[in-house]
């Protein structure tokens, strides 16, 4: 067996806050088939308690959350990998993405101001609040974003650019922390 | 020296000092001052030398409008030049010099130039410089440029650190003064998110630099406690040293922080709902003889520093005014203990011809011939309200015969309101009660009560009788103070027939450079209105464009510098190529290694041709990672591919790999590559590496727009795994080792195959059998954090076969060998008939862009085709981009014959080989033609051949 390698293996603090990458994650894009939305529904409730978000929401069943990031796609986050594919016998088609994904955990009172820095969102509590996501950019480079709580968010972008994203996090940090 | 000019009150903090540097010297100042006040109060007038005629200049103004006293800020690397003395905020240790002169500031040698003034008109430089014409780039230019102009950057890289960043508002207040707060106190208490802007350091506007009331206490202590209440509301954003530059489409702004923290200067863009522009007016001044001399300033620039900053250019003071404002200034430096010589009002029918004073005023003649002494003077022409940002749109402001000026126009840019003295509402009361107003007016269109009421304040005195130039003035009088521009030029241009305000702005400079002529433009107006007999509306103004205020390009790029200018995408085996002597190139954001360099080799080919000759004669690998992945699922999807490929794709089997051909609507070919069958519902295609982006984006399109009614889904896979490209006859020995329980042998696995499967004990893995070398080759893919660890144990388990990496360049001279199009050829002016790919488009179905292949222009271009070439001797050299032309024809285009696309050396034929377009080259194989290479001084005689110079049957890929 080949051992994967973090991509990043980022665990830094910056005065208060913290960045971290997330590889205990596994990621599964699930597009929802044409007419197949209740279908999938029923699925996720049966299968790990969760509601179909709509879309810029998540929802949330202990360790496992639903994000919709399309129309007909979803991202799923589960604690560890898992063969969804077979799990939802084709009620949604799915796409394993826990590679191709990074995700970093970023949180800390500067959070707010290092994001404002580097995403066009308005990402007030009244406008994003906690459990909201949306596919946008940091840093010009396309990234999910989820708030998981005040000052605590997960950025998802692409693999190949992760340095060049946690390079524009870590200065957006150090400028205001 | 101690601060011989400075007074007592203000607001700054006398208790403490700040020492500073100007011109090497050390001087003091206290926390509030800006450099401006601090130069004053130490009695330094002289700071600078005018743009052209190298004449003296002094502070003018006290704000961002400041035409004159442009210094250079630090040094070394973090060297500023062109600053606005005016709004430098004083701190510990400022190093500050004056720009402009050869010699000392006092004795600038260049001031020869103001003795030749008589030579210097306006036009001077076109109409001189015209002979001989070579001279001008070589000789003309470069000498007036160093004669002429401001500072000088430094031209190393600047050490300080810049931001960007994004801000949302549902209202945005441009100008902290009295409209400006009051809109904010409204706004803020009835619950609007709020942001507060102000290019000063100290909110409040003029509220701190005059001496006026409101709600019964001095309005500067009513600035602060408003400031204060402000800063306690949560849903307000006070942001101060922060100018609102540009006003943008959909109620975006551009502002501009200056950041007294770790960053220099942080660039916003604002997202607003409505924006209130409150950013006052600026005082105008008036064209007379040596109007321009250091210790003549704007008489509210005066009442600023006096009230302001307890600092004062003179202590002898004459006032030049057309309107009260002179008045109040008398009574302020009065009030302040300083001697006022003289009050000249032009409502009485007084006038200044002309003044004295080399290095500063020393006295002013009235147009009675009475001289009178002074160290001062302030000048008051009337006030031209702010309306820069209201004309960003292309709106034009409204000349208001009330107070002399433009005021905005009614079509102002989509949810901008305009209050106060930059709505032409010039006194207080008024202003307060205007912003009040206007910001209930937006909270209730926001869906909010509005709170509170205006704060309360007397009107004061505003009379002005326009008055523009003392026209007995001998001497020169300034109107643009920045750019040397005189009311004889002006004259002079509209004499000229440079009649129109835009052509006046070009003939002559007004208005130009840094300040944007924000003092100089009304007046420039009204005499080119004089000299033409016409109104001032009729005159019409220049148009306003962002910035505002200079914006450095530092703060556009933020951290967008270096190596972070762009993103870069790095493939899993990025760290191991570095390991391994790679260097790379860039391809799109990604960075690919384009050789993998060995001890010895003495340049690139070295390397290229043992990788190509290594992978030929036993075993390569190379990283393929960055080749656009996306996977396509869903009941339709093989429907999906056959509508957006040429060829058929409905009945691929499962298991199976094709190759297909993508057309732009237009029916050119834009793209190829493979697409794996892996099972019924689900395919995994391959794009080109450029155009992986493009080609997803035409997918979404055709899926979500044109057929909206098929279940296909799209997902980029290419950063979710690993692919690697193991390619020589040794391939499939090494795979046989690391594939668990498959057989690969050419019957079960055969060319065009691919499957799921587990390499090394379970990894999983997907393993196509594809060539793109033309080698017996496979790519074979794992999800991408485990890329690393697969190349490592690659390397290791193919020891026994010489295993070689092998980067992009030998991959290219590979597929130029092999034959294969690339970008090169598939440029998007090329048709899949033209690339040898014509019975790629299917006569039985219907797909994007076959219906227009049919079109004459594209089926009888003279019969184009994909040719090789190889040059007549094997020695002979040539380069992609030549022509290709007939021996003994002309080398002209009437006589093209095609192009040259791609070239290698070929270390397997041992010479170079070309990829190129030829008119009718299906029939001309043998023929013998030129590349003919005007651009490099080349032309080589070439063979046209078959574009597939190796292994032409296909035997080795299928072996």
């Amino acid at each position: 067996m080949l051992e994967p390698t973090a991509r990043l293996g980022t665990d830094l603090t910056i005065g208060a806050n913290r960045i971290t990458e997330r590889t205990d994650l596994a990621l599964y894009s699930v597009a929802i088939p044409r007419d197949g939305e209740s279908a999938l529904a029923d699925a996720l409730q049966t299968l790990w308690n969760l509601a179909l978000p709509t879309p810029k929401q998540s929802t949330q069943s202990a360790n496992t959350r639903a994000l919709r990031t399309a129309p007909d796609a979803l991202l799923l986050i589960l604690p560890e990998e898992a063969p969804v594919a077979a799990k939802l016998q084709g009620s949604g088609y799915i796409t394993d993405q826990t590679h191709g994904l990074t995700v970093l955990d970023v949180s800390g009172p500067d959070t707010p101001s290092a994001l404002e820095r580097l995403c066009p969102l308005d990402l007030s509590p009244e406008a994003f609040p906690e459990g909201a996501t949306a596919r946008t950019l940091v840093e010009q480079l396309g990234t999910t974003l989820l708030r998981l709580g005040d000052t605590h968010f997960l950025l998802i972008s692409a693999s190949s650019s992760a340095e060049s994203t946690l390079h524009a996090v870590e200065t957006a940090y150090h400028s205001v922390a | 020296m101690t601060q011989t000019n400075r007074l007592q009150g203000g607001q700054i903090d006398h208790t403490k000092t700040l020492r500073f540097q100007w011109n090497e010297r050390w001087l003091s100042a206290h926390p509030g001052d800006t450099l401006a006040s601090a130069l004053l109060a130490n009695n330094i007038r002289l700071v600078g030398r005018s743009f052209k005629y190298h004449r003296p200049r002094g502070i003018f103004t006290a704000g961002s409008e400041e035409p004159n006293a442009l210094v250079q800020i630090g040094k070394g690397a973090a060297l500023d030049p062109n600053t606005r003395a005016t709004t430098v905020e004083m701190r510990e240790g400022l190093y500050a010099r004056s720009q402009n002169h050869v010699g000392p500031l006092a004795w600038d040698r260049m001031a020869i130039a103001d003795y030749l003034h008589p030579f210097l008109a306006a036009g001077f430089y076109y109409k001189t410089f015209m002979w001989p014409k070579a001279f001008w780039e070589k000789l003309y230019e470069p000498a007036i440029r160093r004669a002429a102009g401001l500072g000088a950057l430094s031209g190393k890289p600047d050490p300080d650190a810049y931001d960007h960043g994004y801000l949302h508002a549902d209202l945005l207040i441009i100008g902290a003064g009295p409209a400006g707060l009051a809109a904010a106190l409204t706004a803020g208490r009835s619950g609007l998110r709020v942001i507060l802007a102000d290019e000063d350091f100290n909110m409040g506007g003029r509220l701190n630099a005059e001496t006026y009331e409101v709600e019964n206490q001095p309005g500067a202590t009513w600035a602060e406690a408003t400031v204060t209440e402000l800063a306690t509301l949560p849903n307000i954003r006070l942001s101060p040293r922060t100018t609102i530059f540009g006003a943008y489409d959909h109620g975006i702004y551009g502002a501009l922080e200056r950041n007294t923290g770790k960053t220099r200067q942080t660039l916003w863009r604002i997202y607003t709902k409505h924006a209130l522009l409150t950013a006052g007016a600026t005082e105008r001044p008036i064209a007379f003889g040596n109007n321009d001399r250091p210790g003549i300033l704007q008489a509210s620039a005066l009442r600023t520093y006096l009230n302001r900053f307890a600092a004062t250019p003179g202590h002898r003071i004459a006032i030049f005014t057309n309107n009260d404002d002179g008045l109040r200034t008398a009574e302020d430096a009065r009030a302040k203990g300083l001697e006022v010589a003289r009050i000249v009002d032009t409502r009485k029918g007084e006038t200044i011809t002309d003044t004295k004073g080399r290095l500063g005023i020393r006295s002013v003649t009235l147009n009675t011939g009475q001289r009178i002494e002074v160290d001062c003077l302030a000048v008051s022409g009337g006030w031209s309200p702010n309306v820069h940002l209201t004309c960003h749109h292309r709106s034009r402001p409204v000349w208001t015969d009330a107070i002399a000026a433009f005021t905005p126009g009614p079509n102002l840019p989509q949810g901008m309101a305009v209050a106060g003295a930059a709505n032409g509402t010039l006194t207080l009361a008024a202003t307060l009660a205007e912003g009040h107003a206007k910001a209930a007016e937006i909270t209730e269109t926001l869906g909010k009560t509005p709170k509170g009421t205006a704060p309360k304040a007397s009107d004061e005195p505003a009379d002005i009788t326009p008055f523009w130039h003392v026209a007995e003035s001998k001497p020169r009088a300034w109107v643009d103070l920045q750019n040397d521009v005189t009311t004889k030029d002006i004259r002079q241009s509209h004499a000229e027939g440079f009649r129109s305000v835009e052509h006046l702005k070009r003939y002559t400079t007004l208005g130009m450079a840094t300040d944007q002529g924000k003092t100089s433009n009304t007046l420039g107006l009204a005499l080119l209105a004089e000299a033409s007999g016409k109104s001032i509306p009729e005159t019409g103004t220049t148009i306003f464009r962002p910035p505002y205020t200079p914006v450095p390009m530092a703060a556009f790029a933020g951290r967008a510098r270096a190596e972070h200018f762009r993103p870069t995408r790095l493939t899993p085996s990025h760290q191991w190529a570095m390991e391994n002597g790679a260097s790379f190139t860039e391809a799109g954001l990604w960075l690919r290694a384009e050789w993998y360099a060995q001890p010895g080799e003495k340049g690139w080919r070295d390397s290229v041709d043992r990788e190509v000759i290594a992978t030929r004669q036993s075993l390569g690998i190379a990283d393929v990672s960055t080749l656009g992945k996306i996977d396509i699922q869903g009941r339709d999807a093989a429907d999906f591919l056959n509508r957006v490929y040429s060829n058929p794709f409905l009945k691929l089997p499962v298991g199976k790999v094709r190759y297909g051909l993508m057309l732009r609507e237009d029916g050119f070919a834009y793209d190829d590559g493979t697409t794996a069958r892996m099972s019924e519902t689900h395919f995994i295609m391959t794009t080109t590496t450029t155009n992986a982006g493009l080609v997803y984006r035409n997918l979404e399109f055709a899926r979500q727009c044109l057929w909206p009614d098929l279940d296909v889904h799209l997902q980029s896979i290419t950063d979710a795994w690993a692919q690697y490209s193991i390619a020589g006859p040794n391939a499939r020995a090494l795979l046989s080792e690391v594939v668990d329980n498959l057989d690969l042998s050419n019957a079960a696995f055969p060319f065009m195959a691919c499957t799921e499967c587990t390499i090394f004990g379970g990894t999983p893995a997907r393993l196509f059998r594809i060539s793109f070398s033309g080698e017996l080759a496979y790519e074979l893919a794992v999800p991408s954090r485990t890329g690393d660890a697969l190349i490592r144990a690659l390397m290791e388990a193919g020891k026994p076969y010489d295993i070689t990496p092998y980067g992009l360049e030998a991959l290219n001279v590979m597929r130029i060998e092999k034959g294969h199009v690339t970008s090169a050829e598939l440029n998007g002016q090329t048709t899949s008939e033209m690339a040898g790919l014509g019975g790629m488009v299917s006569a039985k179905k219907d797909a994007i862009g076959i219906p227009l292949t049919h079109r004459p222009a594209l089926t009888t271009r003279e019969q184009i085709r994909l040719v090789g070439l190889r040059p007549v001797g094997s020695s002979a050299t040539f380069e992609a981009g030549a022509h290709l032309l007939a021996k003994d024809a002309p080398n002209n285009l009437l006589h093209d014959q095609g192009w040259i696309t791609s070239v290698a050396h070929s270390p397997t034929l041992g010479h170079h080989i070309g990829l190129g377009y030829l008119k009718r080259g299906a029939t001309r194989h043998g023929e013998i033609l030129r590349a003919h290479d005007p651009v490099r001084g080349q032309d080589v005689e070439v063979e046209i051949c078959s574009p597939h110079h190796y292994d032409p049957e296909g035997a080795r890929q299928r072996a």
